[in-house]
């Protein structure tokens, strides 16, 4: 299902009770509605953004309600609480859809001010069409709107040759200390039984990197999740011990999944493997513990993922970087193991969510270019890798740096029992560059990421 | 239009001085107030005189001499076709001479400071608020209503189309102004139909509560049990502690004798030398001075309309009202399972602006005669009853000429009901004007007619109403258009009021019976009376109707009654009928404690009942 989300500006003038003289007003609105908007229905949508009464109150965190139904109800009405000189206060009005006034009702909103149930002012806000209708229009998006948890089934459907991952990796925010996640099932290629195995991984700011295998347990086929032993991983929560290495986690999804892969590889699994992320970001709860150490996680960023496939690239890189304010970027970079197109050089997913908006628009963008050349470019190696690439109007230089202290290296095997060795580190360093091209390059975004990174590297 | 050509001619005005002289400018202020329609034909009657008087004398009527002008008005009587309209052209005169001959009695006592209310003009109201309960109307009905959500703690917002106008400002002003301004159509509104019916309704806040006679009937139990078993309307059975409740709320009790006036002891003299029933009327007026301004704003405060009394207790608890809001359209959301859903209303201010009020439910109170068209323009029309049923008390005056003075503006407006006929669907009740205001057409053309109205202060009158059939209909959607045709039983009761109050008339000892009918204008017996009346019929009468009910009627049958048995509207959610419209048939009697048991038992039902669900 997808949701719809605009940007819309509003400007015109308030009168406060008591006060002789009208106030100017803005209001820059975000609407977030979970589904599409389609004019002869009643759509609610979230509300956020930015008050402004000039001289009065300027609130950027202005949260509210709007219900869109021009024919249903021929009414689109507006509520938004803000904070105006330390009170809190209530923006309620609509504007009323009419067939014979068709450009003034839709852009007219008369509205009442409210403080708790008392009346505190009214006003009018219009839509300024000559310099809003355009930047209005184009800002339209439906994003899709789905629920993470149903990306948690196992995909296996009993074929021989197949692995399938469920990988959490986090940060605490507290120590700095990374931590990794992996729950696999293996389905043999000589068809022999299915199993399930895994590992957890530890990567303190200070000390070695401690990891502890558990299982291989035969696969019980869970309905959810993963479940091999004590370890399990399903439904937000994510509990088990491998060696010294305890851990009990509850997860909150904060976004809407991320398909690193293109969407229709995830659901069709033509490609040799396809990873993607429920949600692009969550939070973790909980408690870590390993040797004489225990971590109390509050609102751990980091994110679980998904990989299903035949085994293993070749070749590979991948970083998740939690760049604050709910943007997220995800990469992979891998050469498969197919004879003719391990000579190819690896093949770019990245997916740079921003601002609720995902970069580049489709994910086989940076993968084979656009029409002709263009393709996104990675340097794999170590301890620095990098990815590179652009679009029309936008380029991006990711350089990954993962320190050989806070590095682990671990032997990965295929169904097939060909052998991969992976170099992981959940507290890498990333430094991150976005520019947009206006007459010239300009710089739009820069992140740095010093020792928060989730990265590896993967090699034969 | 100044019409002091027609005006000196009606008057006969002698030499152009003194009170005749002022009233072609206060006819002007009449007229001015009628809608347009009204004015229109009243200006080419005008025309009509004044081209026949061209064309008879080659002069127009101002510049005829007074013997010419009451030749002319001699040569236009002898046509009988043309009475009607000649008495149609002396009402809005009269009425103006009334006023100019008249000095206005002031109120005997200070108006005292009315109760509070939370009144705010429809353009200080902003465009956009949120109430629980919205209320069109602030009338019998709507301020009821209005109370009983309030005081279940309800946000309310009363919506009226008129202004509020407090105690203090009627004693201003001459009974006349007041007239025009608190009435629609300043009092014209008129029923098309055989005969035309002049069907005058209040629009203010406190709606015709503040312009009625203060006559407060409980409903009849016969026509309680026929609203029930009739009709299905299943709230009659709890009228009784309601009237119970409405006559505390308005202080109802027997009107004292002390005030009751010339008009109402004669009648109770007649009533007892004849024998027949009748006493004086129960009133929602504590302490009525007998000022006899009832129908345009008691200017003392004694009568309890519901400005005074209901929509004070409402505004205490919290209830708003918006002044010259007309509601233009019930907001409805379609897009809900089942019926369409009330969401709120759409008003017009006066300036034409327009302000909107959410709100999950709706109470229609704007009157019998304004909420159909409402329905209508909200789209919610569609039930095929819905404007028709209309009951009104078409209702008829004689007056007694007697030989002392009875100057009957001094005393109670409506007095004393005399109940012997009842049982036969006829209510008599001693009726007289305000000071200057005689509604009562006087006989005559010219000198016949000054003559008559100097001596007006000699004539006592009674009004008849009766029980109609309901054979009206509320058509429009913008303004109402009412027809009405009045059922030939409904002629025959009139006629037999009119002898009635005749026969009570002599046997109080009038001198002269005067019955209002162009052609057959005064008996001086009873026999003659008998004799005068009958070649006449009901529409060579002046029929006058009050108390319109019935046009959204509640009841168990979905196909007859546009409301369900509970005052709900059939075919949406959240929109309550709660004024006269609602009654299922004719109250028989005064109708405001009906309507307002009526509309206190509708909102009680939604509140008690799952009405908030739907």
């Amino acid at each position: 299902m997808r949701g719809t989300v605009f940007t819309e500006t509003m400007l015109g003038t308030v009168r406060l009770d008591g006060e002789p003289e009208e106030r100017r007003v803005r209001l820059d609105l975000r609407a977030d509605a979970d589904r599409v908007l389609l004019p002869h229905r009643t759509t609610p949508a979230r509300l956020t953004g930015r008050v402004r009464i000039a001289g009065h109150a300027d609130d950027p965190r202005a949260e509210g309600e709007l219900q869109v139904s021009p024919i249903a109800r021929r009414r689109i009405r507006y509520r938004l609480a803000f904070t105006a000189d330390g009170r809190r206060l209530t923006l309620d009005g609509w504007k009323s859809v009419t067939p014979r006034h068709p450009l003034a009702s839709m852009t007219v909103l008369p509205f009442t001010v409210y403080e708790g149930q008392a009346r505190v002012g009214e006003g009018v806000l219009r839509f300024p069409l000559a310099t809003g209708l355009l930047p209005f229009l184009l800002g339209f998006r439906f994003p899709r709107r789905e629920d993470p948890a149903r990306h948690s089934a196992p995909r296996w459907n009993g074929a021989p040759g197949r692995t399938e991952v469920w990988y959490t990796t986090l940060t605490d925010p507290a120590s700095g200390t990374g931590v990794w996640l992996h729950h696999e099932l293996t389905a043999p290629a000589d068809g022999s039984e299915p199993f399930a195995h895994g590992w957890a991984a530890v990567f303190p700011r200070e000390g070695e990197v401690r990891h502890a295998r558990f299982g291989p347990v035969p696969w019980t086929r869970p309905a959810d999740g993963f479940t091999a032993e004590d370890v399990t991983c399903s439904g937000g929560r994510l509990t088990g011990s491998a060696g010294d290495l305890r851990w009990k986690l509850t997860e909150q999804p904060q976004g809407q999944p991320l398909f690193t892969f293109p969407r229709w590889a995830w659901r069709h699994p033509v490609l040799p493997a396809a990873q993607m992320l429920p949600s692009a970001r969550a939070t973790y709860e909980g408690e870590i513990s390993y040797g004489g150490t225990t971590m109390d996680l509050r609102g751990a960023p980091g994110a679980s993922a998904r990989i299903y496939g035949h085994g293993n690239a070749h070749r590979w890189a991948w970083l998740h970087a939690d760049l604050g304010s709910g943007d997220v970027l995800e990469v992979v970079a891998a050469v498969s193991t197919r004879p003719a197109l391990r000579r190819l050089p690896p093949l770019v997913f990245l997916r740079l969510r921003r601002n609720g908006r995902t970069w580049p628009r489709r994910p086989e963008r940076p993968a084979i270019g656009g029409p002709g050349p263009g393709r996104f470019r990675a340097a794999i190696g170590l301890p620095e890798w990098t990815v590179t690439g652009r679009t029309a109007l936008r380029r991006i230089r990711v350089e990954v740096n993962q320190p050989p202290e806070r590095t682990l290296t671990l032997e990965y095997r295929d169904p097939d029992g060909s052998r991969a060795v992976c170099r992981n580190s959940e507290s890498a360093d990333a430094r991150i560059v976005l520019e947009r091209w206006w007459g010239h390059w300009r710089p739009e975004a820069t992140w740095t990421l010093d020792g928060t990174a989730h990265a590896e590297t993967g090699t034969r | 239009m100044t019409a002091d050509g027609l005006v000196a001619a009606l008057l006969a005005d002698e030499d152009g001085t003194g009170w005749p002289a002022r009233v072609p400018h206060r006819l002007d202020a009449v007229l001015a107030a009628l809608p347009r329609p009204a004015r229109a034909g009243m200006r080419a009657a005008v025309a009509a005189v004044e081209t026949y008087a061209l064309a008879r004398t080659g002069r127009r009527l101002a510049a005829l001499r007074p013997d010419e002008r009451e030749d002319v008005l001699r040569s236009l009587a002898l046509r009988p076709r043309l009475a009607p309209l000649l008495d149609l052209l002396k009402v809005p005169v009269l009425l103006a001479a009334g006023t100019e001959r008249t000095r206005v009695v002031p109120p005997p006592v200070p108006a005292p400071a009315d109760p509070p209310l939370d009144c705010t003009p429809a353009g200080e109201w902003p465009a956009r608020t949120t109430a629980d309960a919205v209320v069109v109307g602030s009338g019998a009905g709507g301020a009821m209503a209005a109370r009983t959500l309030a005081r279940a703690g309800l946000g309310v917002v009363v919506l009226e189309e008129g202004g509020h106008h407090p105690t203090a400002s009627f004693g201003r002003r001459a009974p006349l102004d007041r007239f025009t301004e608190l009435y629609r159509d300043g009092g014209a509104t008129v029923a098309v139909g055989g005969p035309p019916v002049l069907l005058p309704v209040g629009r203010a806040v406190g709606g015709t509560t503040v312009v009625n006679s203060g006559t407060c009937y409980r409903t009849p139990d016969h026509v309680l049990t026929r609203w029930r078993s009739t009709f299905g309307f299943a709230l009659a059975e709890r009228f009784g502690p309601l009237l119970d409740e409405t006559e505390r709320t308005l202080r109802v009790a027997p009107q004292p004798l002390d005030v009751l006036g010339n008009n109402g002891l004669l009648t109770l003299t007649g009533a007892e030398r004849l024998g027949w029933r009748a006493a004086p009327l129960r009133r929602n007026a504590p302490g009525c001075k007998g000022s006899c301004q009832c129908v345009v704003g008691c200017p003392t405060g004694a009568k309890q309309s519901v400005q005074l009394s209901v929509l004070p207790d409402a505004c205490a608890a919290g209830a708003r009202i918006v002044t010259g809001a007309r509601v233009h359209r019930i907001l409805l959301d379609h897009d809900v399972p089942g019926p369409p859903r009330a969401a709120g209303v759409r008003a017009r201010r006066p300036d034409g602006g327009e302000l909107e009020i959410l709100s999950p439910l709706v109470v229609v109170a704007a009157g019998t005669l304004q909420t159909p068209p409402l329905l209508r323009r909200s789209g919610l029309g569609g039930h095929p009853r819905l404007g028709r049923n209309l009951s009104v008390h078409p209702a008829t005056s004689v007056a007694g000429r007697f030989a002392e003075p009875v100057t009957a503006w001094r005393g109670v407006l409506q007095s004393v009901g005399v109940e012997e006929l009842h049982a036969d669907g006829i209510l008599v009740e001693a009726t007289a004007s305000p000071p200057g205001m005689s509604s009562f057409v006087l006989p005559g053309l010219g000198r016949e007619l000054r003559r008559e109205l100097e001596g007006s202060d000699r004539l006592a009158t009674l009004g008849a109403m009766i029980a109609d059939r309901p054979s009206g209909r509320v058509l429009g959607r913008d303004r109402a258009f009412v027809r009405y045709d009045l059922d030939p039983r409904d002629g025959g009761r009139l006629m037999t009021a009119v002898r009635a109050m005749g026969r009570l008339l002599f046997a109080a000892g009038a001198t002269e019976v005067l019955t209002g009918v162009p052609g057959a204008p005064r008996a001086r017996s009873l026999e003659a009376l008998d004799e005068l009346l009958a070649p006449v019929g009901a529409r060579d009468l002046h029929v006058s109707a009050f108390h319109p009910t019935g046009t959204a009627a509640a009841g168990g049958d979905p196909q007859r009654a546009p409301a369900d048995p509970e005052g709900r509207l059939r075919g949406v959610h959240g929109v309550l009928v709660a004024d006269g419209s609602v009654l299922p048939g004719c109250p028989e009697v005064n109708p405001q404690l009906s309507i307002m048991a009526a509309a206190l038992a509708v909102t009680d039902a939604w509140l008690a009942g799952a009405g908030h669900g739907g």
